[in-house]
Order: C-alpha cells, then sequence, then structure tokens
C-alpha cells in the first residue's frame, strides 16, 4: 500500500531532522564557552587546576561524540540525565513543559473561539464595514512586537488598575495577560485565514451544486466551507507551531512565566549545556511530531491532495 | 501521550488552584535570580547568601556591621602562629531534623568541602589554604592550616563554610540535600518550587532565640517591572533587588520606602595598559579618569545612592585610603594631557562591558557622552557574561577600556588588590609593574594587622598613581520595603538577617 | 475594491511614506542623529518642551530625534536581510525545482530542520558563538529566512516547468540558466515580491526582539528595538520611552502588511503564497 510507504518514509525522515537538530545544536552550544568558567566568575583565586578539576566532573574532558552518545541514548530512553548548575532534568523539563504547553494551548483555543466566528462572518460579509474594520484590526494585531504588547498590558492592568497579578504562574488570573499578549498575534492571523479560506469556498462551484440540491445555507457554510478551512488552519498550525514556541520565549520573559522559553535563555546564559539541549530536542521533537500530523491530517481530510 | 496528559493536568492544578493564602506573620520577599540549589558547597551565585544564611550558619558569622561574631562556635584561639585554630563549639545545638550539632558534623563539613564532594564545585577553591579539620573533643575541634591565612577567619563566614548535617546527607544523599536543604539556622525548609519560590518556616529552637516571624516565602521575579508591580500590590513586603528607575515610584508611594546602606560593590573601567593600545601611556589613562563625572553618573543613574571612589574599595573595606583624593573632573586638563601624549582628537576607543546590568548600560553610554566630549569617539561593545569572562578579559583581547566591577565581600582590600594588579591573574591580563607585585606578596606574607593595612594602602596609592583603572562608584545596598515590615536592618553584604523582623497587618 | 484606490493601498502606502520617508530624510532632519546627551534633561515628559516634543530617554537624548534615526536600523536590517535572504532563495529554489535531484534533497531537509529550531533560541545560540552585531544579526535572519523563498520558487517552477513555453524553449536547444532566468523567473515574480514585503515587516519585528533580549548592536547607535529595550525599567516613570518607539514598530510594520496584502490580492489572488 502506498500510503503506508509514505507514512513510513515521513517518519524516516522526521527522524533524520530529529538528529541533525539535535546533533547541532550539541554542538553549538559547545561552542558557546566554559561552563566551568561560569560557575567560578565570582571566586577569587581560580586555577587552572580548579577548571580542569570542574570540567572533569560535569564530563566535559570526553570527546564530543561519546558526550552526545550520553545525552542522545538517555533522551530517548526518557533519562534527562542531570543540569550543571541544577539537579535532576526530568522534573525540571516537565514542569517547564507544563507551564509553555498551558500558556501555547489556552491561547490557541481563545483564538480559535474568536478568529472562526469572526472569520466566517468577514467573509458572508464581504466589503463590509464590519469586515473592513476586521481586517484592519487582524493586521495591526500582526504587527505589533509582542513583548511591547505585553509590557503595555502589565502597564494597564497591574501597575494602573491593580486587576491583575503581573507576574508567575499564580492561578487563573496570571495567565490572562500572557495568552492575550500571545493571543492577539495568534487571532490576527487565524482570523485572515479563515476569512481568505471560507471566500476561496463559498465561490467554488461544489457549493453552488450544493445550494442547486436544495441544502440549507447554513448548513452549506458549516459543513463544506467549514472544513476547508480547517484543512487550512491545521496546515498553517503546523508549520508555524515552530515560530509560535519562539515567540513564547520572548513572552515568557516579560511576565516571568516558568515555561521552556525561560528554561533555554538561562540555560543558554549559563552555559547549562544538558538544560538547553533538552529544551531544544524537546522543541524539535513537538514541532516535527505535530508536522508530521499535520501532514497525515492533511490527508484524511482532503483525499484530493497528495504530497509529494 | 499520558505523561502530556499528566504534566498538563498538572500545570491546569497548578493555576486552578491558587496558592494558598499567605499566613499573617509570614514575609514575602522578592528577589532576581534563583540560586537553584542548597549545597553549601555547590553554590557559586551570590543571590544564595540572602536566603541560606537564614538555613544555616556558619563557626563564624558578620553582623550588620560586618564585625565577626561567634557563631556556631562560641570562642576561638589562633595558635602555632596561624597554623592551626582551636574553636570551642556552642552546645546543646540541633540540626532542623533534630540532629546534634557538635564537632563530627563540623569535621564532616570540612571534609566534604575539601575532598570529593567539593572538588565538583566551586567553593573549593576560597578554602584551600585549610589542611584538615580534626576532632579533639565532642565540642571542640582544630583547624589545621596548610599555610597562614590572615582571611580565614572572614572566609569561614561565608557560603561554602557552613555546617551541614552528616546523618541527613548520609541518609537521604547528596541529590536530596540538594533540594531540601537542613542546617542550624533560624528558619527550616518547608518546600520550594524551581523558579518560582522557596517556603521557610520559623525554627523555635535556633540558639539564639526563636524568630518574630512565623515564616519567610522568597520569590523568584527576573523581570524588574514586574517585581516592583508585586511589592505596589502589597504581595510581596520586600525587594531585594531594586532597580535605580523604580526608586522615585517607590519613594512617592506612601506605604512604601527604600532602606540602603553603602555596599561592597565596586564598579570601574579598567584600562589596557600595553601597546598598541593608546591607553599604554599613564597620561592618556590619566585624561580619561579626569574626564568622567563620577557624581553626576552617580545622581542620574543610582538615583543618587552610590558614592564615588578613587580606589577600588569602598570605605569600609580594610586597606582603605580615607585621604587618597580621585583625579578631578576636569575636562579641560583632560583635553589638555591627551594633546600632549599625543592623541589627536577624534581618536576611537572602545569600551567592551557585560550587557547583563541595564543600570551599568546606561553609565557606559553617559561616559562615552562625557569621552566626546574631550574629543575622544568612543563606542560601545557590550557582550555577553560567559564570552567576556571566559576569553576577553583573560585572554588579553580587550578593547582600550573593559568593565572591572568586584564584589568585595571579604571587606579586605587584599583579595581585589590581588586580582586586579597580580601578574598571571585572570583580571590583569596586561601586568602592572615589579612594584606593584612585590608588594601585593609582601601583603601575603605579612601578618601583623597594622603593617597588612599600610601595604594595603601603598597598593592603593600606586594603582591610583598608574592608574590602571578609572574607580566609579560604590553602589549602595538598597531594598525597597512595605510598612508592614518591622525592624529591618538593611546590611552591606547580601545576607538578609530576619530573626527580629516582624511584620504587622 | 483592487485598484490604486483600494483602502489597504493608500492606507498601507501613507504609512510606509511617513515612516520610510521620515527615516530616508533623517541625516537632514536630525544632523547629530540624536546621539547628543543631557544628563539635566533626562527622563522630561513629551509635550512639555519645545526642545523635545517627545520627551527624552534616561540619557537625556531626544525621543523623536531617536525615533527617526532609529528607524534606520530597522529599515536597513529588515531590506538587507529580506534582499540577501530572496536573492539565496530563489537561485536555491531555482535549481531545486528544475533539476531536482540533491538540490531538492538539500532543500526540503534543510527546510525542515530549520522549522523545528525556534528562530529566537537558535540566535541567541549562535550569537552567544559569534558575537553581537548588526551584520551578524542580517547574517541570521538571512540563514533563517531563504528556506520560504526557495520552496516557493521551487513550488512554481515545479508547475512552470511543464509549461507548452518552456518544453518548446527545451526543444529548441535553449540552455537550461537561459530557460531558467529568462523563461521561467518572470513568471515567479509575483509571489516573491509578495513575499519579500511581508517579510521586510517581520524581519523588522524580530530585529526589535533580538535587540530587546540584548542580542544587540551598540546601544549608542539608536535602533527602535534598542529604544524599547532602554525604556523597559522606566515604563511606570517614564512610559513615553517605550510607548513611541513601539508605536513607530506597530505604524510601519502595519503599513508593509497593509502594501503586501494589496500586493497580493492583485499578483497572486489564488493564494499561493499562503
Amino acid at each position: 500500500m502506498p500510503i503506508l510507504g509514505f507514512i513510513f518514509q515521513r517518519v524516516l525522515q522526521a527522524i533524520f531532522v530529529l538528529i541533525a537538530v539535535t546533533l547541532f545544536i550539541s554542538y553549538a552550544i559547545r561552542l558557546t564557552g566554559d561552563p566551568a568558567v561560569m560557575m567560578l566568575r565570582e571566586s577569587a583565586n581560580v586555577t587552572p587546576e580548579d577548571l580542569a578539576r570542574i570540567r572533569e566532573g560535569l564530563g566535559l574532558n570526553q570527546p564530543f561524540y561519546v558526550q552526545y552518545w550520553e545525552f542522545i541514548s538517555g533522551f530517548v530512553t526518557g533519562d534527562l540525565g542531570v543540569s550543571f548548575f541544577r539537579g535532576p532534568i526530568g522534573p525540571i523539563v516537565s514542569d517547564a513543559l507544563g507551564a509553555t504547553l498551558l500558556l501555547a494551548l489556552t491561547s490557541l483555543a481563545v483564538s480559535l473561539l474568536i478568529s472562526i466566528p469572526l472569520g466566517i462572518y468577514a467573509a458572508r460579509n464581504r466589503g463590509s464595514f464590519g469586515d473592513q474594520v476586521i481586517r484592519i484590526f487582524s493586521l495591526a494585531g500582526l504587527s505589533f512586537p509582542n513583548f511591547w504588547l505585553g509590557i503595555m498590558l502589565i502597564l494597564i492592568f497591574s501597575v494602573t488598575l491593580r486587576w491583575l497579578p503581573a507576574s508567575g504562574l499564580q492561578g487563573p488570573a496570571s495567565l490572562i495577560m500572557p495568552a492575550v499578549t500571545i493571543g492577539v498575534i495568534l487571532t490576527s492571523t487565524n482570523l485572515r485565514i479563515v476569512r481568505t479560506t471560507m471566500l476561496d469556498t463559498l465561490s467554488a462551484q461544489f457549493i453552488m451544486v450544493a445550494r442547486a440540491k436544495g441544502l440549507s445555507e447554513r448548513s452549506v457554510i458549516y459543513k463544506h466551507a467549514l472544513r476547508n478551512s480547517s484543512i487550512a488552519l491545521v496546515t498553517y498550525l503546523g508549520l508555524q507551531f515552530g515560530s509560535l514556541m519562539g515567540g513564547l520565549v520572548v513572552v515568557e520573559l516579560v511576565f516571568n512565566w516558568p515555561g521552556m522559553g525561560t528554561l533555554a535563555i538561562e540555560a543558554i546564559s549559563q552555559r547549562d549545556y544538558p538544560i538547553l539541549q533538552t529544551v531544544i530536542s524537546i522543541l524539535a521533537l513537538m514541532i516535527v511530531a505535530v508536522n508530521l500530523v499535520v501532514d497525515f491530517l492533511y490527508m484524511a481530510l482532503d483525499p484530493r491532495i497528495r504530497l509529494e | 501521550m499520558m505523561k502530556l496528559t499528566r504534566m498538563l493536568l498538572a500545570a491546569t492544578a497548578l493555576t486552578v488552584v491558587a496558592l494558598p493564602a499567605v499566613a499573617s506573620g509570614t514575609l514575602t520577599i522578592a528577589q532576581r535570580q534563583d540560586p537553584q540549589n542548597w549545597d553549601p558547597v555547590d553554590t557559586f551565585i551570590l543571590a544564595w547568601g540572602g536566603i541560606a544564611s537564614n538555613i544555616y550558619d556558619g563557626l563564624i558569622r558578620r553582623d550588620e556591621s560586618l564585625k565577626l561574631q561567634p557563631g556556631l562556635a562560641e570562642s576561638w584561639e589562633v595558635l602555632d602562629d596561624g597554623m592551626r585554630i582551636r574553636f570551642m563549639l556552642r552546645d546543646g545545638v540541633t540540626f532542623h531534623n533534630g540532629e546534634p550539632f557538635d564537632a563530627e558534623a563540623v569535621k564532616y563539613t570540612f571534609d566534604r568541602l575539601l575532598g570529593e564532594q567539593g572538588a565538583q564545585g566551586p567553593q573549593q577553591s576560597n578554602y584551600t589554604t585549610i589542611d584538615r579539620v580534626e576532632i579533639v573533643d565532642e565540642n571542640t575541634i582544630d583547624m589545621f592550616m596548610a599555610q597562614p591565612d590572615p582571611v580565614i577567619l572572614t572566609k569561614l563566614s561565608g557560603y561554602g563554610a557552613m555546617i551541614v548535617p552528616p546523618d541527613y546527607i548520609e541518609e537521604m544523599g547528596e541529590e536530596h540535600f540538594n533540594l531540601n536543604p537542613v542546617g542550624t539556622g533560624p528558619f527550616k525548609f518547608v518546600s520550594y518550587s524551581q523558579g518560582v519560590q522557596i517556603e521557610l518556616e520559623a525554627n523555635p529552637d535556633y540558639f539564639e532565640g526563636s524568630p518574630e516571624l512565623d515564616g519567610v516565602v522568597f520569590r523568584f521575579i527576573q523581570e524588574d517591572s514586574t517585581r516592583l508591580a508585586e511589592l505596589q500590590s502589597g504581595s510581596v513586603d520586600i525587594l531585594n533587588n531594586v532597580a535605580y528607575s523604580a526608586i522615585p515610584t517607590v519613594e512617592a508611594d506612601d506605604n512604601l520606602k527604600i532602606v540602603s546602606v553603602p555596599g561592597p560593590t565596586i564598579y570601574s573601567l579598567a584600562l589596557k595598559s600595553v601597546e598598541p593600545a593608546l591607553t599604554s601611556d599613564v597620561n592618556v589613562r590619566r585624561a580619561l579618569n579626569m574626564a568622567v563625572d563620577k557624581q553626576a553618573l552617580i545622581d542620574a543613574f543610582l538615583g543618587g545612592r552610590g558614592t564615588p571612589i578613587s580606589q577600588l574599595q569602598g570605605e569600609m573595606s580594610f586597606g582603605y585610603v580615607p585621604d587618597l583624593e580621585g583625579y578631578p573632573y576636569d575636562p579641560e586638563q583632560a583635553r589638555a594631557l591627551l594633546q600632549k601624549a599625543g592623541v589627536a582628537p577624534g581618536t576611537k576607543m572602545t569600551i567592551d562591558y557585560r550587557s547583563g546590568n541595564s543600570t551599568f548600560n546606561e553609565v557606559v553610554q553617559a561616559m562615552s557622552g562625557f569621552f566626546s566630549n574631550v574629543g575622544l569617539d568612543v563606542g560601545l561593545n557590550p557582550m555577553e557574561d560567559a564570552v567576556f569572562l571566559n576569553e576577553i578579559v583573560p585572554q588579553g583581547r580587550t578593547n582600550e577600556m573593559f568593565q572591572f566591577n568586584w564584589g568585595g565581600w571579604t571587606f579586605d582590600f587584599d583579595n581585589t588588590a590581588y586580582l586586579s594588579y597580580r601578574d598571571g591573574e585572570k583580571w590583569n591580563p596586561y601586568g602592572t609593574s615589579e612594584e606593584m607585585n612585590r608588594l601585593l606578596v609582601e601583603g601575603r606574607e605579612v601578618s601583623d594587622v597594622a603593617e597588612r593595612e599600610s601595604i594595603l594602602q601603598d597598593i592603593a596609592r600606586l594603582a591610583h598613581e598608574e592608574a590602571y583603572h578609572i574607580p566609579l562608584y560604590v553602589e549602595d545596598q538598597i531594598y525597597a520595603i512595605s510598612d508592614r515590615v518591622q525592624n529591618f536592618t538593611p546590611a552591606p553584604d547580601i545576607r538578609l538577617r530576619l530573626v527580629d523582623v516582624s511584620v504587622t497587618d | 475594491m483592487n485598484g490604486f484606490r483600494s483602502f489597504e493601498f493608500i492606507a498601507g502606502a501613507i504609512l510606509i511614506a511617513l515612516t520610510g520617508g521620515a527615516v530616508l530624510l533623517s541625516p537632514w532632519l536630525f544632523p547629530d542623529g540624536g546621539t547628543q546627551m543631557n544628563l539635566a534633561a533626562r527622563l522630561t515628559p513629551p509635550f512639555t518642551n519645545v526642545a523635545y516634543p517627545l520627551g527624552t530617554d534616561p540619557l537625556g537624548r531626544d525621543i523623536l530625534a531617536r525615533m527617526v534615526v532609529g528607524g534606520q536600523v530597522s529599515f536597513l536590517v529588515g531590506i538587507v536581510s529580506a534582499i540577501g535572504a530572496v536573492v539565496i532563495g530563489t537561485v536555491v529554489g531555482l535549481f531545486a525545482g528544475y533539476y531536482r535531484g540533491p538540490w531538492d534533497m538539500f532543500l526540503m531537509r534543510f527546510a525542515d530542520i530549520q522549522l523545528a529550531l525556534p528562530f529566537i533560541l537558535l540566535a541567541m545560540t549562535v550569537i552567544a558563538i559569534i558575537g553581537p552585531g548588526l551584520d551578524r544579526i542580517i547574517l541570521l535572519m538571512i540563514v533563517a529566512q531563504w528556506v520560504q523563498y526557495a520552496r516557493l520558487i521551487r513550488g512554481s517552477v515545479l508547475s512552470l516547468r511543464e509549461a507548452e513555453y518552456v518544453q518548446a524553449a527545451q526543444s529548441y536547444g535553449l540552455s537550461d540558466w537561459r530557460i531558467l532566468f529568462v523563461h521561467i523567473l518572470p513568471n515567479a515574480m509575483g509571489p516573491l515580491i509578495i513575499l519579500g514585503t511581508l517579510n521586510v515587516a517581520n524581519n523588522i519585528l524580530l530585529e526589535s526582539s533580538l535587540t530587546f533580549l540584548g542580542l544587540g548592536i551598540d546601544p549608542l547607535i539608536p535602533s527602535w528595538g534598542g529604544m524599547l529595550a532602554d525604556g523597559r525599567n522606566y515604563i511606570q516613570t517614564a512610559p513615553w520611552v517605550t510607548i513611541f518607539p513601539g508605536l513607530a514598530i506597530m505604524l510601519t510594520v502595519l503599513g508593509l502588511n497593509l502594501l503586501g496584502d494589496w500586493l497580493r490580492d492583485r499578483l497572486d489572488p489564488l493564494g499561493h503564497t499562503r
């Protein structure tokens, strides 16, 4: 069955990509500087022996392929190892991942809740004043620097109005501002996608045919057109998952959200190789997995299309 | 997939169950950094001390005016020309887990620090002058030195020498101890959530008396503006790191105030004193010193909370030269000196500095403005800590000027001076002079206090003559506190002494 | 409404004319480049002093001047990165689409790999290795972005190479280069231009993020991201330091997005560029 072959090929590609990414990042971070020096930076009488001693304790004097092998074999079996500066990586990363996913998924859910109805409305009433307003706002929403938006929100809602907590993971209220910051951009992009694909579909032949068959307009729209929109949305989400993760980094910093982004930034500045490798590998794994799922879903949702 | 679902559920639960309302009698402190581990032997982060000095004690401690006081050792004698120190230990003290504090615990602590466990951490290199510790009897130990160390008593109040519980570590293991510290201090560990907070509760059996507070929570908040917002909204009582830009806001708020005390951290620019840099000429170095209006920098960027310095140490440092007047702010003379040295107007120079500190970022920008006033075109080169500390400085690849700040936590000039002026030290990649090196070595061989002070002062004067640095200022140690807090006395070292502090509602 | 009278074109063009025009004229409008410091006048509020219409920053520099001059960096980075990425991406995409084989494999795998690495983290790591600087940032952005142009061109080439006139050209024995650059490329230009425009917008946002994170450039050089970073600590006491550069970014990016959208409506109604 050609489909099995296709799936197999895709999975192989995914594995290749993951290996390339993890190899690259493991190598790259070892070029950035010496964690032993970072550790001893506030100490006075540091001798080369001290540095060598610490490096040995961290396993840094082994050849690169040995270090990489230790990391990657541990990673695939679930043993994430120990960080240079903190304790075991497993709990650290799973907490951070939970926080990031919470933020990402909440923003996503809210954005879909807003963008789908609004996008449909805009498409049905193309050219109207409401449509224009929606289009302008969605473009504007894409144009903010996200960290600036976050800071403005803090300024208004935390500092001036005292309605919301300014930082951290502290209860549902603290989720609002970070989710809105990311959500604005997500909503804007999704709005545009929904609107455009709805417009495309509404003018397509088979809708006319469906109407001719006498189905009510409502069911025409919501069944056929929505399905096409969801294809586009899903494809787009898959592609943009990576940049969503990237955007999260800065927003997490601004809101002191204890997620993967904050973790990665700290790891880079401290040269904590194990944590950075793990974080980026997990992110890459998620992105590749999401894209794989998107590819398969795409095939399932629209049998007319076969990815080459 | 299951793991993912579990993680999601856990995270959701975290948000849905709001953090329990903080009991009255609990003090909440916010600071920038999470020290991330609690083992005294592994820590290299300054921010560790503020929290951990409430969990652990050392043999010796320093009070708010930084004088040495008995800690877990009631008294001590320096014997055998400084090669042996006998400590008489306090009786009847227990660790938080009930284990008794005795000579065994002290020996265990130092064996650990100087042995294999310590070898993996950064603290050991501070204590290499100690050879070994031996038990004399249950309440007495002898510390044998590998060489006499005039500063050892101060170092014993430091992070690495905090006394740890042998039975607890042996039983629970190093990893557990790292995240669940047990000590003899006024507060006991309750819980730690990495990157979020650590919670402590009062230790009623503390040997100096039970603390006034019921408990303390330290929250870790990286963003300056967020930290401030939390203080203003009342979720936090004390800010341990206050951005200077926040000072006016705090002072304008009726419920808050600033308390400060001069700190030991000096800020300066080190000058590249070898060719082909133009700063190899001492006149150029002196000119640079005269081009900068230090008081203006302090007023603009530190909110006035700092003191200009003429030497790489503050007033409270041992070895301070009280009458050493720095180079005056005199752009005219600076221009003249530059001309004499043959430096044409428009000459380019660069300042290398660490990009993490936003205040210093502003300071160097302003300094560039001062330098352009005397005809120099000075650019800025910010870099990451790791790059700066790892490569640029030790390998002598800096530009004409580079940042040097040092927290002189020992309050003894010997430490800073050696680092900055001794040939071969990391912070001195360009070398100084024979005379300077001679003085430095001499200073370490002498044990008479008055003589040491005199040598250190000579070093400071010589450094000023040669203008190896542009010493800028010492910062005040600033805290922002809400009026809920009573009896908080700030100290110049980062430690927070919380035994006598209480909160009202 | 597709013509030049459409709202998008007019609004976008006005915004870009304003921001871009001001930036272009900046050497004459503000000859000192917004670098004049005045510690005594630091943090002056806007609209209170004629000499500093939008107020001053923490070092007493005129915000209006810095904003206008600072646009130079943003536009420079945005445009140069976009051009570099377009050029490289076009070449690789043309070869990948036309010749298939190893070119194609390389492109697709590189695209996958690059997709899996969030740009900001990659940027932080790489800059930790090679050091900060405007040229480094531009280089990084080109490397991160050429792939999307390549894929686009590849897609166009794949469909175009089957077209009749290409087959005809091949049967006449025209060299591959001629076919590629004279016959195929012009037809694939439309989507390129659209993507390029939108990318300049995105690059401006990215550059400001990177500078904000401290991966930046000499802080004496005005840049929008740098101004946002400067003002971060003064949100409460002097919010104007952050508000105005943020607005500048927003308006510029919005203008570019509007133009890009309009271009898309005209040049690529079928949606190949999504």
